[in-house]
């Protein structure tokens, strides 16, 4: 495997050529600072540019032009890094050496349309999405939006961050929101587009096994209408505010037959070292699969739930925990939660426990390389959020001692208790 | 040690049966880190009426019990967990239960030696107690609880309750929370003797191994062991009426989107190819008249009637295909009308058919590059045709348009439930 990264003014291209593939797969990232009524909007450009192009002007001729590209696989996504909001275009398909010459250049064209060449009408000196695109695009996000309810799980997790810091980056819904969209239409949204074209921050990623010099054509010749010029990009990690004295307790009720708890945890100033590394094994020991503390004591030794995970976000300086209850057994549940958290703070774990989530991290770490999506997130995150390469992540994890988790224990507060309560 | 080539795949398949009677299916894959294994029981939660390996008369238990069993391997003797075991050395481990098979597995790049020993030894050594039986209803009861209020899982589950009979493919796999209260310590013992023999078991390995060393490994581990004489399993037989249970059914949950489920249960008694192949042929189908290149789906979607493409969904029985359609809309009745009418008269071209035979050709290279993907396939081969398909390339480049027409005149679409959730 061979990684190189290409800087033209407008954007760096990173390749990253290895043989491990029949694909090959090229993302291309567009990347701006967080703000809360942009994340619907961009939400709007991908399902209105993922709709159709001036070729294509439907998305049935649109998909039957993926499948006659040997089933091409495209998607747009919007999601919260951080203090950033990233938008991605991608394309799979295979290599050329299971379908034919070609397909390549098709291909990475494909991508280039739905991104630069989108079903536009003109009115003399304005132009806008097609009507009709742009209102198939407005009622998929619409129902996606007031969809989101419907799966508790995820909802009570968006609700337990929307109660810990209400206006803040980690609590807006990276799906967006209908205020902003009801207030949309076809020509804001083109506009919109003019200026993501024009002043985002610009990456593109490909991995597969690719002919380096011939990439780098394709590309330029397929992205040349991006006019932005490189801008240094911030870090993406957010400090959190201060953390109450006194958490705070919120319940909701929903027609459900779980209850759902999730409790929220922020994380006093951690050291790059605690928020790259420490954080990882803590957050193994305490919540992270079948083997840990939360799921002994809950599920196992207590039989009051199916499913107990603790999430450690070094994003955004805080810890989930989530969990499906009965309703009645929500003081229960809570009190042995603490407990392990508490005991966690106190040294209550043994050097197997951080064996094990060492050689959990270093194995997935193994298991990366197996698939691209997974080294495309490890050199995007190389990229954006400054981690370590594969090498210096093998060492650092070794590092971590007890005596760092549990120094990294004492500061993680407890902030807010969220209950969705069901029947 | 047999091999054969994978067709187009640049994979090769090494197969054994042990002297026990388990079989061994290995693709190795050298150019990844990972190792994926299953070990997998043909037992699943269909087969609750069946002649015990030590009876002399059929019997029959509760439902949920091939899952609740599941759960229970994970209980071993002298607080021995298995997923302590697995963390260790850094791998995941889980199980699963489906309709018809129960399968153990784990994955990861370290250890594969004692891994593989350890997965064959904690399956092949039940410890089932009145104490950890007990313990484990109230964590099942909220598992149950949880795909209760998913309104997706409620659709299938409903359609599939009021499509079937008599066949217990009708009733959800992990059972009602009554039926895992009154599971038993014997009950689980019972299944376990029959249906956990090796002959009755088989196990994948897809990823970075060496076939013939783990081949030996395996023998060494069987060795050991003592197995009763293995008596072909002998399980009740439904006689499943063409018609569905109940025509319509209506519920409220706290959602925001009505959805609707449709099922169409097919007799393919009449038509003589294997079950499996005339589900390959209306997937097909399905996909052109309804799927997200259908003329409906853009027709449905232009006048807001849907957002989201149909999902399609096919499973079987021995007899009976049962179609299954989702769909999220806020106009049931025009979007029932309009599916209905778009399969009164089906007709398709022979380009779109080769198209969607190129689709499928493509899917199956994609899917060689994972060794989840490739175990998968190994598995469902196993279940649906007793062997691997080693040339799954020709099976496609076999379809032809003749017999998908024979088909589309055969099948009677007038066996039909549906399933409606509005909001509450």
């Amino acid at each position: 495997m061979k990684y190189k990264k290409m800087s033209t003014y407008s954007y760096n291209l990173h390749v990253i050529k290895t043989d491990k593939f029949k694909t090959v797969t090229v993302k291309v990232n567009f990347k701006r600072k967080l703000v809360k009524n942009e994340i619907t909007y961009r939400n709007m450009i991908i399902n209105t540019l993922c709709e159709s192009t001036l070729e294509y002007p439907t998305k049935r001729l649109m998909t039957i032009a993926t499948e006659n590209l040997y089933d091409l696989y495209y998607k747009g996504m919007n999601y919260i890094s951080g203090k950033y909001n990233i938008m991605s275009f991608d394309v799979t398909f295979l290599n050329e050496e299971y379908t034919e010459k070609g397909m390549l250049d098709k291909s990475i064209k494909f991508l280039s349309d739905i991104i630069f060449k989108p079903n536009i009408e003109k009115n003399k000196t304005k132009i806008k999405f097609k009507e009709e695109n742009f209102n198939l695009a407005y009622n998929l996000l619409k129902d996606n939006i007031i969809s989101s309810k419907e799966n508790p799980d995820n909802y009570s997790r968006i609700r337990m961050l929307e109660n810990m810091e209400p206006n803040s980056f980690l609590s807006y819904r990276s799906c967006g929101y209908l205020e902003d969209l009801e207030k949309l239409d076809s020509l804001k949204l083109y506009k919109y587009y003019e200026s993501i074209l024009n002043s985002d921050i610009i990456d593109i990623f490909v991995i597969g096994n690719v002919n380096e010099r011939h990439i780098k054509k394709v590309i330029e010749e397929n992205f040349s209408s991006i006019k932005t010029f490189k801008k240094p990009s911030e870090s993406h990690f957010i400090r959190p505010k201060k953390v109450r004295f006194i958490p705070k307790t919120i319940k909701e009720k929903q027609k459900i037959n779980q209850s759902k708890l999730v409790l929220g945890y922020k994380i006093d100033k951690m050291t790059d070292f605690e928020l790259r590394y420490v954080l990882n094994v803590y957050s193994y020991i305490l919540g992270g699969g079948p083997d840990s503390k939360l799921f002994k004591t809950v599920r196992e030794k207590n039989s009051l739930c199916y499913y107990i995970s603790s999430v450690g976000q070094p994003l955004n300086s805080i810890l989930t925990i989530s969990s499906g209850i009965n309703k009645s057994d929500f003081k229960k549940s809570l009190t042995l939660i603490k407990r392990e958290v508490y005991n966690m703070k106190k040294g209550k774990f043994t050097d197997e426990d951080i064996i094990k989530a060492k050689i959990t991290y270093i194995n997935s770490l193994k298991e990366l390389e197996d698939s691209p999506q997974s080294l495309l997130s490890l050199y995007s995150g190389m990229e954006y959020l400054k981690s370590d390469d594969i090498d210096t992540r093998f060492n650092m994890i070794n590092k971590v001692t007890k005596e760092d988790v549990i120094k990294l224990s004492s500061k993680i507060h407890l902030d807010t208790v969220y209950l969705l309560e069901g029947d | 040690m047999k091999k054969s080539k994978l067709e187009k795949l640049d994979l090769d398949l090494y197969e054994e049966q042990l002297d026990n009677g388990l079989k061994i299916y290995i693709i190795p894959k050298e150019n990844v880190n990972g190792i994926y294994a299953t070990f997998s029981t043909k037992f699943g939660s269909i087969n609750n009426e069946f002649m015990p390996a030590d009876g002399k008369k059929m019997i029959k238990v509760p439902l949920g019990v091939a899952h609740f069993l599941e759960h229970k391997m994970f209980e071993q003797e002298n607080n021995n967990d298995p997923f302590t075991f697995y963390s260790e050395r850094g791998c995941d481990a889980n199980a699963n239960t489906s309709n018809y098979k129960t399968t153990y597995l784990f994955s990861g790049a370290n250890s594969f030696n004692e891994n593989i020993n350890y997965l064959l030894d904690y399956v092949q050594s039940p410890y089932f107690t009145d104490e950890n039986v007990e313990k484990e209803k109230g964590i099942i009861e909220q598992e149950i609880k949880m795909y209760d209020d998913e309104p997706f899982f409620r659709l299938y589950d409903g359609i599939i309750y009021n499509s079937f009979i008599k066949h217990p493919i009708k009733y959800p796999i992990a059972g009602t929370v009554d039926d895992v209260y009154s599971i038993t310590k014997d009950d689980l013992y019972t299944c376990y003797n029959t249906f956990y023999h090796p002959s009755n078991m088989f196990l994948v390995i897809t990823g970075n191994v060496d076939p013939k060393e783990t081949i030996e490994l395996i023998k060494i581990n069987q060795e050991d062991k003592k197995f009763d004489d293995f008596k072909p399993i002998k399980l009740k037989k439904y006689d499943e009426p063409n018609k569905v249970e109940k025509a319509i059914e209506k519920v409220n949950m706290d959602i925001e989107i009505p959805k609707i489920g449709i099922g169409y249960k097919i007799d393919c008694s009449g038509i003589d190819k294997n079950i499996n192949d005339i589900k390959t042929y209306l997937s097909i189908l399905l996909d052109l008249k309804l799927g997200s290149t259908s003329t409906l789906n853009e027709l449905l979607k232009a006048q807001n009637l849907i957002t989201h493409d149909i999902d399609i969904t096919l499973i079987n029985t021995d007899k009976h295909i049962l179609v299954i359609l989702i769909i999220e809309t806020n106009e049931i009745d025009k979007v029932l009308n309009k599916v209905e009418n778009e399969l009164k008269n089906i007709e398709i071209t022979e380009e779109d058919f080769e198209r969607k035979k190129k689709v499928r050709k493509s899917n199956c290279i994609y899917r060689s590059d994972s060794i989840y993907s490739i175990n998968n396939k190994i598995m469902n081969n196993i279940m649906n045709y007793g062997s691997v398909i080693l040339n799954d390339y020709k099976k496609i480049d076999d379809l032809n348009i003749k017999d998908m027409n024979k088909i589309i005149k055969k099948i009677n679409l007038n066996n039909k439930t549906v399933y409606i959730i509005n909001k509450s």
